[in-house]
């Protein structure tokens, strides 16, 4: 019993004495950057299906596109300000051009000592212009750097 | 070792009872001192007092203070702030090994922390641009457990060193879960659900009271070596024949 009693001890030493002098990662291995992340819908098909084009960038940022009639894209990365409680993003789905409108909070977030802070966001409301839009549902408010879909545009 | 009281047994038998003294000892962790010594971001000084309640078993309370800076290219971050650490320390070794002055065993814990956060620097590129901003400092409470398996010796009269490591498990932060402290006083890495660390101990022991312990006679075990040797100081003599009933 008492063997049995030191080899536990043993064990248990010797894996935390293990952890204790093994390599921690130095280098920011995580994702850092916080999306909302909006899949787009083709309203007739109900079907996550690209458009032949889709263009993005927030207003007066013209010159910075997110997206540049880009094709192949099923899911829109939207970036939301950190330094303010609303964005303004035009989208061009195709050929026709609308504007979407995000109202959220901001809040800091550690994502490890690593690498240091992100902001989170709480989306609280949108709206959106309908040239190309059909509607627009919010699915997750909760705007993080995990992979999750947040809102979801019919087009 | 003058601890043997022979009273129960005759001569030339072991002892089967022991006087064992019962201490109460007051020890500092001097590993986080001589850590700062070369980190003077990092400070952790910790001291304790266990008492011996029985051979086998003793209580534990220590309390400590933590100061703690770091930074890199994108933030910075501070801590400091006192635990207390409140439980039990079991003893593994028999009362006629250990004899009041070794201990091999583990020490199962509660700690709780009070201690305040700041970051006074946050820096996040995104497409809209760089955005600084700060932190203030906030006041904490959290708690976690601690499991410290380790070893202490007795190496002058009364002063003992030790050594355990130290395997923890957060409870909770105070902080929510998005800012969880990167350093938690008394536990470690507050980003982490399980933390483990070293302590190295000095400690004074004062004994206060000596109890008579009973120890377990153990059986010799038989083995097959034993049986072979026994078997060659029988008196019957080399190479003498066995009786049918003796043949295996």
């Amino acid at each position: 019993m008492r063997s049995f009693k030191t080899k536990i001890l043993v064990v248990i030493v010797t894996a935390s004495l293990l952890k204790i002098v093994s390599c921690t990662p130095e280098s920011c291995l995580e994702e850092t950057d916080t999306y909302l992340i909006a899949p787009l819908y083709q309203s007739s098909q109900e079907k996550n299906v690209a458009p032949a084009s889709l263009t993005l960038y927030g207003l007066n940022m013209e010159d910075d596109k997110i997206y540049d009639k880009t094709i192949s894209i099923k899911s829109a990365l939207i970036p939301l300000n950190s330094s303010a409680e609303s964005c303004v993003f035009v989208i061009g789905i195709n050929s026709a051009t609308d504007t979407l409108i995000f109202w959220y909070t901001t809040f800091p977030h550690l994502i490890s000592k690593e690498c240091g802070y992100t902001f989170y966001h709480a989306l609280d409301s949108l709206t959106n212009t309908g040239n190309a839009i059909d509607t627009v549902i919010i699915r997750n408010r909760y705007i993080t750097t995990s992979d999750e879909e947040n809102i979801r545009i019919y087009y | 070792m003058g601890y043997y009281n022979l009273e129960a047994g005759a001569q030339n038998q072991p002892p089967d009872t022991i006087i064992l003294p019962l201490k109460i000892r007051a020890g500092a962790e001097i590993l986080g001192p001589v850590i700062y010594l070369t980190d003077k971001n990092n400070l952790n000084t910790e001291g304790y007092i266990s008492v011996d309640l029985n051979a086998k078993t003793g209580i534990f309370l220590g309390a400590g203070y933590s100061d703690y800076k770091y930074s890199q290219y994108n933030y910075e971050y501070m801590s400091r702030g006192y635990f207390v650490k409140a439980g039990v320390d079991f003893n593994l070794l028999k009362p006629e090994t250990s004899r009041g002055k070794y201990w091999a065993g583990i020490g199962l814990r509660y700690g709780l922390s009070s201690f305040t956060s700041e970051i006074p620097s946050f820096e996040h590129d995104s497409y809209w641009g760089t955005t600084i901003t700060t932190i203030p400092s906030t006041t904490s409470m959290g708690h976690y457990l601690e499991a410290a398996p380790g070893f202490r010796a007795e190496i002058f009269n009364n002063f003992s060193m030790g050594w355990s490591v130290n395997i923890r498990v957060l409870l909770y932060t105070g902080t929510g879960r998005d800012l969880r402290p990167i350093n938690f006083p008394g536990y470690g890495a507050g980003d982490e659900s399980v933390g483990f660390g070293i302590n190295y101990f000095l400690s004074w022991n004062i004994p206060y009271r000596r109890i008579k312990v009973q120890i377990n006679q153990e059986e010799p075990e038989e083995t097959e070596e034993t049986e072979e040797t026994q078997g060659t100081n029988t008196t019957e003599p080399p190479g003498s024949l066995l009786s049918p009933a003796e043949y295996p």
